[in-house]
């Protein structure tokens, strides 16, 4: 059949501009975007699952907004918002955990230290 | 903004799109939408309090220019967020538009093939596409508009459609067709007694502006022409499916197939900008000589740059530099009497801003960039033969 498998180009010929005085600024807002594309695409999904749910009589937006959570599903849930966190600011808080590393401050001394270590 | 959501209306030449590919489609342009209703106006505050003072302390004077606004505004961080997610938003916008015909294109191109034809299609293989139209992708879509996959192949076509549907957020209609439509009200009510019975459309794309013509006068010929084969492929599968007779045909508007005096009304939608100093002379004067004498030529744009403050104007200019338009600039700022007496015509020239015939949306009334449609009125540029 006529198109099978055809690959589409995803790049439009053109030198593409950047805006921020670091280039990588645009990168990472344009992977942020995307991020929240899908985000969106997901809780669109949830929103179908939730109409479906309710048509077919399964159940209701309704008892998911009166839903009451109980002490054990809170602290569940609390538990898992740190660990969210944690994940997202990893970055920030490793590089202070980095701070009293002296031993690991020359990476290159380390590879010379493996390298060598036969001599 | 449009508060109610409308969807455009499904034909046979459109994708199918799975939940998943919808919705990220509906993400598209509901970031565009809050780009021109949030982010946009922020522009204007970080220019009169952060970017004119900058200039006015080393000048003494205001920007009297649209480059010398861009000299400050682009060091303004809000500018550089803005453009950096318009820009965005517009790759979002193509490539969210390629999944779903990338994964159905068979049967896309299948369809185009059994559509049971109305009107016509004639391609030429040996058709140049034009360097203004292969030096870079025209507004980001990644091959533009003349690229093929495959054989019969409507890619580039049924990718357009849909993103344009995106791009102007629902603004011109379910059909796309508000150019179109708009013109066909200005004609009714400006020349209430001229019924044209040969109707030629240059760059016609998929035709979204092309069926308010043959619908509206429905006894006329109407004839469409593109340099891009999987448009006019889209295009006649689009026309046909919504049973509208019309001749696409694959020609450059520079210089047609056409006869001396064959037609009564020529038209084109937003063509002029993509083309080029050259390419626009020989369009205008193609249109002279193709017109019955008392033919109408009229070509729909955005409105030119004169009578814009500087400000406005920088911002109205985003597209040459952001969105691969390398002609828009120009385009705008052309001596367009000269033009179209340099081909020929010697009537009053036509420059007019004609209402915009789709009033569902609130309208800004302003031109500004990344809200294409939103304006509400839509800019004639013509004469009579
Ligand atoms: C922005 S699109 C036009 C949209 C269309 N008129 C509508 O209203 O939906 C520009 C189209 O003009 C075509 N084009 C550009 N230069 C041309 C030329 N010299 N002759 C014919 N078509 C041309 C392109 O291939 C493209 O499909």
């Amino acid at each position: 059949m006529s198109g099978e498998g055809v690959t589409l180009k995803r790049r439009a010929k053109g030198k593409r501009p950047f805006y921020f005085s670091d280039p990588d600024v645009d990168r990472l807002l344009s992977m942020i975007m995307a991020l929240a594309g899908e985000l969106s695409v997901t809780r669109d999904r949830l929103d179908t699952l939730e109409r479906v749910a309710q048509e077919k009589g399964l159940f209701s937006q309704v008892d998911i907004e009166t839903f009451a959570l109980d002490e054990e599903a809170l602290s569940d849930r609390s538990a898992r918002h740190q660990t969210l966190f944690k994940e997202v600011t990893r970055i920030i808080s490793a590089e202070l955990e980095g701070l009293d590393d002296t031993d690991a401050s020359d990476y290159s001394a380390v590879v010379a230290q493996v390298e060598n270590d036969d001599a | 903004m449009s508060a109610t959501y409308k969807e455009q209306a499904r034909h046979g030449a459109l994708p199918e799109t799975t939940h998943d590919e919808l919705a990220r489609q509906h993400f598209v342009r509901s970031f565009k939408e809050y780009l021109v209703g949030a982010i946009h106006p922020g522009l204007e505050t970080a220019y009169e309090k952060r970017a004119k003072p900058t200039f006015e302390a080393e000048h003494q004077r205001e920007p009297e220019t649209m480059q010398e606004v861009g000299t400050v505004m682009k060091q303004d961080s809000h500018y550089q967020a803005w453009s950096s997610l318009l820009r965005t938003s517009q790759e979002m916008m193509w490539s969210s538009a390629q999944i779903p015909v990338e994964r159905t294109l068979p049967s896309l191109v299948g369809n185009a093939r059994n559509t049971p034809p109305c009107g016509s299609l004639t391609l030429d293989p040996k058709l140049m596409t034009p360097a203004y139209h292969t030096a870079v992708d025209i507004h980001c879509q990644p091959g533009g508009y003349h690229t093929e996959y495959t054989e019969d192949d409507v890619a580039q076509g049924a990718i357009y459609d849909r993103a344009v549907y995106l791009y102007a957020m629902g603004q011109m209609g379910v059909n796309n067709a508000d150019m179109g439509d708009s013109t066909v009200a200005w004609l009714q009510s400006e020349y209430p007694d001229f019924v044209p019975e040969k109707i030629l459309d240059m760059g016609c794309a998929v035709g979204h502006s092309t069926l308010p013509y043959a619908s509206s006068f429905p006894d006329a010929e109407v004839h469409a022409i593109d340099v891009a084969a999987p448009m006019l492929r889209h295009a006649h599968a689009r026309a046909s499916a919504m049973q509208l007779p019309v001749h696409f045909s694959q020609q450059n508007a520079e210089s047609t197939h056409y006869a001396d005096n064959s037609f009564d009304l020529v038209v084109s939608h937003i063509l002029l900008h993509e083309t080029s100093s050259a390419a626009i002379k020989n369009i205008i004067g193609e249109c002279y000589r193709v017109l019955k004498p008392g033919g109408l030529m009229l070509h729909v744009e955005t409105p030119p740059y004169e009578g814009m403050s500087p400000f406005e104007t920088f911002l109205f200019d985003w597209d040459s530099e952001n969105n691969n338009e390398p002609f828009w600039r120009k385009s705008h700022q052309l001596d367009l009497d000269a033009l179209a007496s340099n081909a020929g015509f010697e009537k009053p020239i036509i420059k007019v801003m004609a209402p915009s015939a789709f009033q569902e949306t609130q309208r800004s009334m302003t031109f500004q960039g990344g809200d294409f449609g939103g304006g509400g009125v839509w800019f004639i540029y013509g004469c009579q033969k």
